[in-house]
Order: C-alpha cells, then structure tokens, then sequence
C-alpha cells in the first residue's frame, strides 16, 4: 500500500504521476543488504563439521535470497494473459514467479537464521544483536511491503525500546557464570508464559466491520 | 470488509514463536531475549474494531481518452482509529497515480480523496479495483476491502491537425470557411460599383475617391462544408501501441475534432468486419455518438460483403472524404474508386508502416518484394485516378503528410 498524502477531492489537479513498481525507497534498499547481514552474522564462524549446521546455513540462504526476491516481485503486475495462452516456458516462469510471491520466505529466514544460532555455541551478545538484525530486518520488509514511511512506526517506539531493553537485560542474564550451563529454570517457566500469552494473541477475532459498495 | 492478521503481525508472531521455543529447548535465555521485542509488539494487538466502516467511490467520468488522467473519487468514513490506505489497482492497459493513506488522526474529516488512472489505449476497458485496507497504529491487524470499479469507454487520443482541407466549391450552408461566392462574411473579398439596395457601411471610400463613383467592399460568403471521415478498422498490424488500427482511431479522432471544432458537418464510415455509419451533424452529441461508434466499430451491422459501395445515405453530394486506411482490403479500395468515380473528393491517409514478416530466403523477400510492388501499385492506381494518398506515421502531426492539401483549396473535379 502506497503511503503519499491524501489528495483532497477538491484540490487542484497535480501533474500525472504514475505509480512507480513497488516496493520503493530505502526500506526496499535495507532490506536485501540486512538480510545478507544477519545470515552471515549468525553463521559465524563459518560451520565446517556438523552437517545439520550446515543446513541451517543452507536454508538460510535459500530463504534469504527468496524472501529478498519476493519484495522486488511484489509491486510488478501479475500479468494480464491468461496462463493458459502462455508457452511452456512462459508458464513455467510464471509458476516459479506465483510460488516465490505466495510462500512466507520471511518467516523461514527466520526460523533458519535463529536455528542456525541455536546450533552454534552459546555466546550471548552475538545473539543479542542477531536478534537487533532480525528486528531492522522485519520492519525493512514491512515498510517496503506496504510502501509506507518511517514516520509510521512512530507509535511502537516506546514498546520496541522497552523490547530491546529486554533483549539486553535477557543477553546480560545469559552473560552471568551462575546461569551459563545451568537448567535455567526460571528462563524455561517465563518462556512457556509468554507462549500461552502469543498463542492467545494469534486466536481469530470475529470481525465486526460491515462495508458498503457503492459503484 | 475481511480482517485479519498483517503479514508483519506474522512474521513478529514467528519470531516469538522461534525464539521461545529456542529458549526452551537449547536453555539459553538470551532467545527468550530475541523474542521479547516481537512479544511487546504483539501485546498491543487491538480486539476492537471499527463497527461500521463506509467506503464510497465515485467516477464522473463515463468516457474518457486514451493518455489522458481521469479522477476518481474514494470517500471513507468510520474507520475509527485505523489508518486507510486507498490504492486503485489498475487492470490490462490501464495505469494509475500512487495511492494514498489518510491517517487515523484525520477520520473525523471525513473528505474525500482522488486518485487518478490513465487508459493507456483506447476501447471499452475495465479499470480496475479500488483496495482499501485499515491498519492499525502498530500495523498487527489488517482489514481490507476491494471496490470494483465500472468498465469505460476510452474514446482514441486525438492526433493533432491543427489545419483543415477545404474544398473549393461549398454547399450554401452557413459556416465558417471563406467561400469563393460573395457574402456576408468578414474575408475581403474586391470591390465592385455601388447598386442601389447595397449596404451604405459597405462603402470602400478609398476606391469611391479615386474612381468618383460609389463603391464598395465585397467579403467572402462564409460556407461550411460536409466531411465524411472512412475508417478502415478492419486490420491491426504493426508495431504495439502503433498498429494500424491504432493510427485509424487516432486520424480519423483528431480529422473529426477539428472539423467539428471548425463548425463543419462531419460524418462518419466504420469498415471492419461490416459496416456502420453517422450521416454528417454537428455539435458535441454528435461528437460523442461519432467517437462511440469509432471505438465499438462496425460488428453486427451491415454486413461488410456490399462494402465495394459504400452507403449513399452516409454521402452528401459534395462532401470532402477523408479515408484513414492501410489499404490492406481491395474492397476498400474498389470502393474509394467508386466514390470517386461518384465524383466525391477523396483523399486518403494510408496508415500502414509495417511489412509483412519474412524469414531471410530467397523466397520469402521476392514475396516479400512483390507484395511491395502490388502495395505501391495501389497506391499509384489511386493517385491517376485523382485520390491523393498520403502516408502517415502515427508519431507526427497529421498536418505534416497533410500540409499539400491544407495550404490552399482543393479544386472539386466531377
């Protein structure tokens, strides 16, 4: 979704300004260098042994890659032909194009990069700003997606500071001898509460907006 | 309207989810750590909704020109907190300007925003959907509507002619062309001796001096004239968006908006696949009842196996024919022989600026080549019988293949 100024019905006529092919600006431009970026961040050092680690990279690139081809798709047209008009090619093209555009390529990246994490040996501070990439990461996307400012996220400031105010204290608190190795117990209780909580976030709400259509 | 999580909700959702669980299984808190931003984020999830949201469209336009914006107005109401983004999605052949989003502190206002989209070409065309999605301030919760926009009719953009042809013998019909009669128009026309009965402030009193006798200025009669515009729409060959048919819509559009714009009678002639026409009128009705048929064409009228004589109704004695064809159908052609033979004036724009394919063989350029030959010899076949052919390109003016005719009157021959 475009995010220009709302033009008045009674405004004077601008001059004619084509919608450009989404997504557009910087948000579009961060987010291909942020994902390359948190790949290689979390797969240091480079795994030469464990293959399941190696995996992880793997599908982190591969998802990567996708999720960053299926921004630059995403503002094209989808095609006025008809796919059975196509050639073998032409179809095969446009199969491949409707596949990388419907699958959440976003999600796997981070699914993969955080296992990828998970398969290196702990060391606090690293994750801690691997969990700062996969944030920037998130919004580049959202911001190029919907072809919005930075202004929009305005409101969320106070929650994404508090957020990474946690981020820091939960990275110091895996910093501290006492925890590094232990049960870690308490980490496991607030973990499982805080999964009841987005689980009972993600349950459906009936809607209750009606709309008018008026030709 | 249809609500639902935002993909951004979702990817912050898979990112506590991930991290979480990560926490859990490998023991390590500084996951639990990754996932609290997203966690926050998710917390200010809104249950409330806007109870009623009203979203109203509206198009003034019910024809529009090719290459030419036309507005569209979207007036949305009750989105209660939510900001609205409002983006047309233009369907086949059709563009549009960058959407807008009216935020939430600026419900209350309640005016209405105007998006614009161009048809790229001309014909009936759909124009697409209007999408209107509500978000939330921290854009979780998405609920969006599509508006279907009704089809228009996108007449040809005009070629430019700024210079009319005009014919040396006129019907008497008041107009705006200097005739070569005398009359009551404003072209000074020679002066002659006073009668009795003249129009004493018709008095040249520069010749009454020199000559001692009275006399007195005679002008132009001013006539109009009757155009009858041929459009051949029966082939679309050649390069995108500069076929043919293209060039024919385009001439025979800016041929009829300068003469009518000229108080002329224009009349119309659509060739295709059969034929249909508009005696010649004048006025912007008939403009518009011209360029309809110009762009439905000719289907399911008379059927075109009597095109070789064209209608007699459709033909005012004296009329000025302008044909815009390729040339491409002998019967067509067969017919513009006849016209002329009627004694009309005919001249012709031929539109054809492609050739036909041909794979590199000997073969197919001496087709090639004969089929050039026979194209030429068309054209030379109506040049001796008095049918000027002129060839236009589409890119530039019509005045320019036209200018040999438009700088002086063109002698009417039976």
């Amino acid at each position: 979704m475009a995010a220009s100024d709302p033009n008045p019905a009674g405004a004077p006529e601008a001059p004619w300004q084509p919608a450009r092919i989404r997504p557009t600006g910087r948000a579009a431009l961060a987010a291909a260098p942020l994902a390359a970026l948190i790949v290689v961040w979390a797969a240091l050092p480079v795994p030469t042994g464990r293959s399941w680690t190696k995996i992880a990279l793997i599908a982190a690139i591969v998802t990567a890659a996708l999720s960053v081809i299926r921004l630059a798709i995403s503002g094209t047209p989808s095609g006025f032909r008809s796919v059975a008009l196509m050639s073998g090619p032409a179809r095969a093209v446009e199969w491949v194009r409707r596949t990388v555009r419907a699958l959440p390529w976003a999600e796997g990246l981070i699914v993969a990069v955080l296992g990828l994490e998970a398969l290196h040996p702990a060391r606090p501070w690293h994750t801690g700003l691997l969990g700062l990439g996969l944030l920037a990461y998130l919004f580049a996307v959202h911001l190029a997606e919907t072809d919005a400012r930075l202004a929009v996220l305005r409101p969320q400031l106070p929650l994404l500071a508090a957020g990474i105010g946690l981020l820091a204290l939960a990275v110091g608190a895996a910093a501290l001898p006492a925890l590094d190795g232990g049960p870690a117990t308490p980490v496991k209780v607030i973990a499982i509460a805080a999964l009841v909580l987005v689980a009972a976030i993600a349950l459906p709400f009936p809607g209750a907006g009606t709309t008018h259509r008026d030709g | 309207m249809r609500w639902a999580l935002s993909a951004h909700a979702r990817r912050l959702l898979t990112l506590a989810l991930a991290g979480l669980a990560l926490a859990v299984v490998t023991r390590r808190p500084e996951f639990a750590g990754v996932a609290a931003p997203a966690l926050l984020l998710l917390v200010t999830w809104r249950a409330g909704r806007p109870r009623a949201v009203e979203v109203r469209v509206g198009t003034s336009a019910q024809q529009a020109v090719e290459g030419q914006p036309v507005p569209i107005t979207v007036a949305i109401s009750g989105q209660d907190g939510y900001d609205a983004g409002i983006e047309l999605v233009p369907a086949a052949a059709i563009t549009a300007e960058r959407g807008v989003t009216i935020p939430a502190r600026s419900a209350d206002l309640a005016g209405a925003v105007r998006l614009r989209f161009r048809p790229e070409r001309w014909g009936n065309r759909h124009i697409g959907t209007v999408q209107v999605t509500l978000r939330d301030a921290c854009r979780l919760t998405e609920g969006r509507v599509d508006v279907e926009l009704p089809r228009v009719r996108c007449a040809p953009g005009p070629a430019v002619l700024a210079s009319s042809i005009v014919l040396s013998k006129l019907p008497s019909r008041l107009g705006e062309h200097a005739a070569r009669a005398t009359g009551e128009g404003v072209e000074f026309a020679g002066v002659r001796e006073f009668v009795p009965g003249d129009r004493q402030r018709r008095i040249n009193w520069p010749a009454t001096t020199r000559r001692g006798t009275l006399h007195l200025s005679t002008f132009a009669a001013e006539r109009t004239q009757n155009v009858v515009v041929i459009a051949d729409l029966g082939a679309d060959v050649g390069e995108d968006g500069f076929t043919t048919l293209d060039l024919v819509e385009r001439g025979a559009a800016g041929t009829m908006s300068r003469y009518l714009t000229g108080r002329d009678r224009v009349g119309l002639i659509c060739v295709g696949s059969g034929i249909a026409w508009i005696g010649p009128g004048q006025g912007r009705r008939h403009f518009g009842r011209l360029l309809d048929l110009l762009v439905t064409g000719p289907a399911g009228l008379e059927r075109a196996s009597a095109m070789t004589r064209l209608p007699r109704a459709a033909l005012p004695p004296g009329a000025l024919i302008i044909a815009f064809s390729p040339l491409l159908d002998r019967r067509l052609v067969e017919a513009i022989r006849d016209l002329r033979e009627r004694g009309f004036s005919v001249l012709v724009v031929d539109v054809l600026n492609s050739g036909p394919d041909h794979d590199g063989s000997m073969l197919s350029g001496l087709t090639e080549r004969i089929w050039k030959l026979e194209q030429q010899a068309i054209r030379f076949s109506l040049t001796e019988i008095g049918v000027p052919v002129v060839h236009w390109n589409g890119r530039t003016t019509l005045d320019e293949p036209l200018a040999p005719y438009t700088r002086r009157a063109i002698v009417v021959r039976h």
